[in-house]
């Protein structure tokens, strides 16, 4: 009774005993503030990281890609049996892509991917990033009338109505120039709005178009052949649209492509400080790619134009800089490739084992027989998740020691108050109070110094964890400094997760360190002498 | 008293068993101080207690008067200072009856608070034995000796000795509260308040219950303590200086108190003194002269 009541009345009376552990309570809230935001970063990463890979992938080794692909899947589907949700082929080249902005052309190195807009979307979450809703619901390549951008994104007017405003802007001024010139375009003219022009579009190769939206072929023939024959560097053919081009922006577009929006925009800030998208190009635009034809028997540098048709953006930098994405069918037939791939992937039912499957398509498809990795998802993003894992890790430790410091301010602090208690531990002994209750006076009084400490801590995290949207806000308003900066991360919120088991063990973690620094010395306490005790002074 | 001391030690050496031992025992003998319950427990006490608790048959045993409640044989204690050897008792040979007002009288350094505090049981001798009872109490192993001062020796001493962060009724409960936990102390708190508040208006002090130490005169500090020291009636009280730190008005009321507890309530009492005057009050006068008793 005696211990409860002693225990409770140091507390009390105690406020520097409070004070050392106000390093515990800010060590939880930390740790669970901390904890909460790597688990949001991590479980955010993880969704988008899957969400553009799909679960398993089958990995070409060559740019020309597997052939026989109807066969191989068949193959995959008897392998994997039930638990195989969707299957899709894709094409992946690398490519340089330039962007036309203000009369300047602006490279890009990507990662061009041919994806079958009929079954991409089985596999991965890629269509839920892109910027037009329409898309979202279905991928198609062709270009919206307009209504891109969604609550995140202020994209200028894009589609058809700017394409259109564009293509006139840029006849007048062509014509203007024509009429200052005089000479030399002349008998170049003679082909803009001509009928032939869609006629010779019309037989091109690619899938059938609907009848009101002419359409346009990967490339115009006359173009092709030439960079067919004279291998130049691909800047030679960077007019836009020459003016013997029968194509006719205002009403025609190339093959859709889809880039990533951190290839097309540039987050900035403004003069006055306000973080702002500039957009290189926008839905609408043309951009060109030049990209290697199949290995056989020599790799050709090939140039074609594009309409960028959508944005997406997955919120990987890595991914929404470095991807962009255009039919499957454009892919095979401009680089000669015939209905070989150079990618599977798999999407495989929720819940099963990937690596269980993995393993089983390895060993039907050994790497010695077939010219292919077959990996998950998990495998192919491995460093960077095992980095996220690392980083927390890390991070806990850090701060774990740092409650272990304050453990050790405990210390110091409970010798302080054994110290200046020491004529009433000997009074409580001359009473008949046994050693080991003076010791559990000290330990119930660490162990509710700890309660208290990380209890506190543990609310004030929670607290900071939910409202720590506004609290950046609140920050940064006074400060003028943005705490989390959108041209860092593409998360327009921090994201958080609290994992009750996590707080649990921080809070029963920092306990347990104020308990284990009170015990040296309360077994101080409890071996004082009585006598000598009493006549301390 | 005299007699209950008798009948009881008796009972004692006798030994009635462990199982009577328990906690409704002990709640019960707090409010009911019933002799026989008590020694009873004491007894069960030394017999798991004490290693080598000798019977009331050993040899130095035979020589403590049958009617002595407590008794000192031979005993020796000395202290170190660095390498030397300070001899503080020199083979104190002393007894107290049931009943008797003993004052131990000795001058700065006779050795007279070690005595005591060896008496309490707080310090070991170097060699000799100590008796209550009968029994032999100084070598009982910590926890016993714990159990013998909580319920069985009340203390005073001259620096009161209250616990700072308790109010008054708080202190003079405290023995209470270190014997029982903290349900059964519940349990009975009623009759424990009810039997402190009692004793806090018998020291005349029934008007301050809510005041911690601090705010407490010298006297009212002493008082607070001989209530403190009453709560668990003991057999014996052990007081250390109980005036030495008063002024002479404050002092003799206290030992007016202390009178009056020996004459009214039979309670043995053992005091020690440095002043000649007040070791006069008691019934007997014990001089201790350089570790030894002065004849």
């Amino acid at each position: 009774m005696y211990k409860l009541l002693l225990s409770w009345r140091y507390l009390r009376t105690r406020y520097i005993a409070l004070a050392s552990i106000i390093s515990v309570t800010l060590g939880v809230g930390t740790l669970i503030v901390v904890n909460s935001v790597m688990a949001g970063f991590s479980h955010e990463m993880h969704i988008r990281l899957h969400g553009i890979l799909s679960d398993i992938i089958f990995e070409g080794h060559s740019q020309d890609g597997m052939g026989n692909v109807e066969a191989l899947i068949a193959e995959i589907r008897k392998v994997v049996g039930d638990e195989l949700a969707g299957v899709t082929a894709a094409v992946h080249v690398p490519a340089m892509i330039n962007i036309n902005y203000r009369g300047q052309m602006l490279p890009r190195q990507v990662n061009l991917i041919g994806v079958d807009e009929a079954t991409y979307a089985e596999v991965s979450d890629f269509r839920q990033y892109l910027l037009h809703p329409e898309n979202r619901q279905k991928i198609k390549f062709w270009l919206r009338e307009s209504g891109y951008g969604d609550d995140d994104h202020a994209i200028p007017p894009s589609g058809w109505i700017y394409r259109r405003l564009k293509a006139g802007y840029e006849r007048e001024q062509e014509l203007q120039r024509r009429m200052l010139n005089n000479a030399g375009f002349g008998d170049r003219e003679s082909g803009v709005g001509g009928t032939e022009g869609e006629d010779r579009e019309g037989g091109a190769p690619v899938e059938p178009m609907p009848s009101e939206n002419p359409h346009p072929s990967p490339l115009p023939e006359g173009e092709g052949t030439t960079v067919a024959t004279v291998p130049v560097d691909p800047l030679s053919q960077l007019k836009p649209h020459s003016p013997d081009d029968v194509f006719n922006p205002e009403k025609d577009q190339y093959t859709g492509i889809i880039l990533g929006i951190a290839m097309a925009s540039v987050r900035q800030r403004d003069a006055r400080g306000k973080v702002r998208d500039v957009y290189l190009c926008r839905p609408g635009d043309d951009v060109q790619v030049a990209f290697a034809s199949v290995g056989t028997p020599l790799p050709k540098i090939l140039s074609e134009n594009f309409t960028v048709v959508d944005f997406y953006e997955s919120k990987m930098s890595e991914y929404d800089s470095g991807f962009a994405f255009v039919p499957l069918k454009a892919m095979q037939i401009s680089r000669g490739m015939g209905d070989a791939v150079t990618t599977i992937q798999l999407k495989l039912k929720p819940g099963a084992d990937l690596n269980a499957i993995r393993d089983k398509l390895q060993a039907r498809f050994p790497a010695e027989e077939f010219p292919f990795r077959i990996q998950t998802w998990r495998d192919m993003q491995g460093p960077l998740l095992a980095a996220v894992q690392m980083e927390t890790t890390l991070l806990n430790i850090l701060l774990f020691m740092i409650i272990a410091v304050a453990g050790f301010g405990i210390l110091a602090t409970f010798f302080m108050i054994v110290v200046e208690k020491t004529k009433d531990i000997g009074i409580l002994k001359a009473l008949g109070a046994p050693s080991r209750g003076v010791m559990s006076i000290f330990l119930s009084y660490g162990f509710s110094l700890g309660l208290v400490g990380s209890g506190v801590g543990m609310i004030g995290g929670l607290l900071f964890v939910t409202f720590i949207n506004h609290i950046a806000k609140g920050v940064e308003w006074i400060t003028g400094q943005e705490v989390f900066d959108p041209t860092v991360y593409y998360f327009s919120k921090i994201p958080t997760i609290v994992e009750p088991l996590t707080v649990a063990s921080v809070v029963a973690g920092s306990v347990l360190i104020a308990v284990l620094a009170s015990v040296l010395p309360a077994l101080r306490a409890a071996r004082l002498h009585p006598v000598e005790a009493l006549r301390y002074e | 008293m005299s007699s209950t001391g008798v009948r009881s030690q008796e009972s004692g050496v006798r030994g009635q068993g462990p199982g009577t031992r328990g906690r409704g025992a002990s709640a019960a003998a707090i409010t009911e101080a019933d002799p026989q319950v008590l020694s009873t427990e004491y007894s069960v006490l030394r017999i798991d207690g004490a290693k080598s608790a000798p019977s009331a048959t050993s040899h130095s045993a035979l020589r403590v008067p049958h009617s002595a409640l407590l008794a000192a044989r031979g005993l020796f204690k000395s202290y170190r200072k660095g390498r030397v050897e300070v001899p503080v008792l020199k083979g104190v040979d002393f007894s107290v009856r049931p009943g008797e007002f003993v004052a131990i009288v000795g001058q700065s350094g006779s050795g007279k608070s070690t005595l005591l505090h060896l008496l309490g049981t707080l310090d070991a001798p170097d060699t000799g034995e100590i008796h209550f009872e009968g029994n032999r109490i100084d070598n009982l192993p910590a926890r016993g000796r714990d159990v013998l001062r909580n319920k069985y020796f009340g203390m005073i001493f001259q620096f009161y000795h209250l616990l700072p962060e308790l109010t008054m009724l708080e202190n003079v409960l405290a023995p209470i509260m270190i014997r029982f936990g903290v349900w059964n102390y519940f349990w009975h708190r009623r009759e424990h308040v009810h039997r402190a508040k009692e004793l806090l208006d018998m020291v005349g002090l029934s008007h301050r219950l809510a005041h911690k130490p601090r705010e407490l005169s010298g006297g009212e500090m002493q008082r607070t303590a001989i209530a403190r020291a009453l709560i668990t009636q003991p057999k014996l009280l052990l007081a250390d200086e109980p005036t030495g730190n008063l002024d002479q008005q404050t002092g003799s009321e206290i030992l007016a108190i202390l009178k009056k507890l020996h004459r009214e309530q039979g309670l043995t009492i053992l005091m020690v003194t440095h002043d000649q005057a007040i070791a006069r009050q008691a019934d007997r006068t014990v001089r201790l002269v350089e570790g030894k008793v002065a004849a």
